[in-house]
């Protein structure tokens, strides 16, 4: 069983009709268009996009907040259309920007949320201190938090009850980066538990470091959805080498090599971009006097900002 | 379907405002009866001077009661612009801001991710907010009760009729409170569900008012729902269990509105 499974999910907010628009424009605006994801049990699945690709727009339809306009959504086997309150009994769930009721202090807040589930809140104090959390925190107002602890109640609110899947909107923002590191370490240990974690951000470092496969979103399209490691692969390197002495011959191979961009000679220097596999790359230069040869690991960012980079697909009619 | 856990929140989190709004309400109520025991008789006196009666007859319709009978302090107690005003803070303040305020707020998402039916918070809130009416209704009624017993106004008074105008007054708030509630759960922002509530009461009250003062505004009157909120008929024994069937429909309008809205509604992530 997949624990998330999306079929054109499409959600439009507005109407078509000019006199029935509460925001004036050429048409009703198309927060995700036809979205088909697949989100296996067991895995970190990192949903990336810059702010308004829709990001929020899917999750809220994972979790019955919005109706599609089109296309379905099945979490955990089940629809969530019909689906409801038993579904989210075994999700936990936290929403960027999370609003937490200031009147109450921490451990009154996590009593009150945890209440609505059958599961007990038997993560919770492994939670509480992992991310820092004193019984003195714990016993203060809410409203007196900083951004990072209000963040860290969060995930514990989330993760306390042991759900099966994790929906996690900007999970890491206002966290320092020691506390980021124990929440990385948290979702490592989710995960080993065959746990899902369905992880939203635009912190490409993080979804680098935690995600196995990500899904990439623009103007809410699907633009990739592949194994992090795949999308490194075949993203384009920096390479630099320096020679003990030059090698016209060399610089004539590599421009004829696949995957070879942007090649530089000047002196002693060799710079150029190499798109794909290294190991072409790395027989060719045995046996050439290397002084020095440096080639800079692909980035999640180059590859969310190369997809990026490609014009939009044309729009569909209205 | 309603929640227990959702329940004990509302209910602490209510519970200061509305134990104020008892106490107010109950020190109104003891007041009446003594002022009753203490001018009643000379006020009645004067009501009946046929140089005055008219000028009676209109403060006592205006105010929808009067001090010169038990009964009429009764009624006074509960249709008087500020028990209702009082009332109104209890019942239909928490109602308009039940959910559109954790919606403004945010909290309403954070509630939501847990395994809870719209149609069971609606149904908590709803449950809460009759509640409240009718201990606003009990703690006005018991301050008459306890200032007409300590001054040995009582004997008027029945059980029955005490009863009707507790249900009477329950019927206006939860017809009032779940208008209010089903604007509530119809914005994203408190202004236009409190603006809605305040609008349908005020305007309802001034119509009632209206149409009672001057009789060419008569014909207006069935469409204000403190026309069907008659302590004075219930005491008199004139009651029409129609009036309870209007407020009843009223209440039902609004659930069945509520109840149709609130889940087919799309929650986008608030601005």
């Amino acid at each position: 069983m997949d624990a998330i499974a999306t079929e054109g999910l499409t959600k439009h907010y507005g109407s078509k009709w000019p006199s029935l628009r509460r925001v004036p424009g050429p048409g009703p605006v198309r927060a995700l268009d036809d979205l088909t994801i697949v989100v296996r049990t067991g895995e970190i699945f990192g949903f990336l996009g810059p702010n308004g690709a829709g990001k929020s727009t899917a999750i809220r339809l994972l979790l019955g907040y919005l109706h599609p306009t089109a296309g379905a959504a099945h979490v955990l086997g089940l629809d969530v259309a019909t689906a409801g309150a038993h579904l989210r009994g075994r999700i936990g769930y936290l929403p960027g920007g999370i609003a937490l009721y200031a009147g109450l202090t921490g451990v009154q807040l996590l009593d009150y949320l945890a209440a609505f589930y059958v599961r007990p809140p038997s993560l919770r104090a492994d939670l509480v201190e992992r991310l820092e959390l004193s019984r003195r925190d714990l016993g203060r107002p809410i409203r007196d938090y900083s951004r990072g602890m209000r963040q860290k109640i969060g995930i514990v609110q989330a993760l306390q009850h042991d759900p099966e899947l994790a929906i996690l909107d900007e999970p890491s923002e206002g966290l320092d980066p020691l506390m980021q590191r124990a929440f990385y370490a948290i979702l490592d240990e989710r995960k080993a538990a065959g746990r899902t974690v369905f992880f939203s951000s635009h912190v490409l470092s993080e979804v680098e470091r935690v995600c196995d496969r990500v899904a990439i979103i623009r103007a809410g399209r699907l633009v990739a959805l592949e194994r992090v490691g795949a999308l490194l692969a075949r993203r384009r390197r920096h390479v630099e080498a320096r020679l003990d002495a030059p090698a016209p011959a060399l610089i004539a191979a590599l421009a004829g090599l696949p995957g070879i961009t942007s090649l530089e000679a000047r002196d002693d220097r060799l710079a150029f971009g190499l798109d794909g596999d290294v190991v072409a790359l790395l027989r060719l230069l045995e046996g050439v006097p290397l002084a020095d040869l440096t080639i800079e690991p692909a980035r999640l960012e180059d590859a969310f900002l190369e997809l990026y980079d490609e014009p939009a697909r044309a729009e569909p009619p209205w | 379907m309603v929640s227990g856990n959702l329940f004990r929140r509302t209910w602490a989190a209510e519970r200061v405002r509305l134990s104020l709004v008892m106490i107010a309400l109950a020190i109104w109520g003891f007041l009446l009866p003594v002022v009753y025991a203490t001018f009643g008789s000379e006020m009645g006196a004067l009501a009946s001077n046929p140089a005055f009666a008219n000028v009676f007859d209109v403060m006592s319709r205006f105010t929808g009661g009067d001090v010169f009978s038990i009964s009429g302090t009764v009624a006074l107690g509960l249709v008087h612009p500020i028990a209702l005003a009082l009332v109104a803070i209890a019942v239909i303040g928490f109602a308009a801001g039940a959910v559109a305020g954790e919606r403004q707020r945010g909290t309403l998402e954070v509630l939501l991710a847990r395994p809870l039916e719209r149609r069971a918070l609606y149904a908590t809130l709803l449950v809460a907010m009759l509640l409240f009416a009718a201990l606003a209704e009990v703690a006005i009624l018991a301050g008459i009760v306890a200032g007409a017993a300590l001054f040995g106004v009582a004997a008027g008074l029945r059980t029955i009729d005490l009863a009707l105008c507790w249900l009477n007054g329950v019927a206006l708030f939860g017809a009032l409170g779940a208008v209010a509630l089903a604007a509530s759960v119809s914005f994203d922002r408190v202004a236009p569900a409190m603006g809605i509530a305040l609008g349908v009461t005020i305007v309802g009250y001034a119509v009632d008012f209206l149409g009672t003062l001057w009789p060419n505004a008569a014909w207006l009157l069935p469409i204000s729902p403190f026309r069907y909120f008659e302590p004075t008929r219930i005491l008199a024994g004139t009651f029409d269990p129609l009036d309870m069937l209007v407020l009843a429909a009223l209440f039902a309008a609004a659930v069945g509105w509520a109840a149709w809205i609130f889940p087919r509604r799309d929650l986008a992530a608030p601005s």
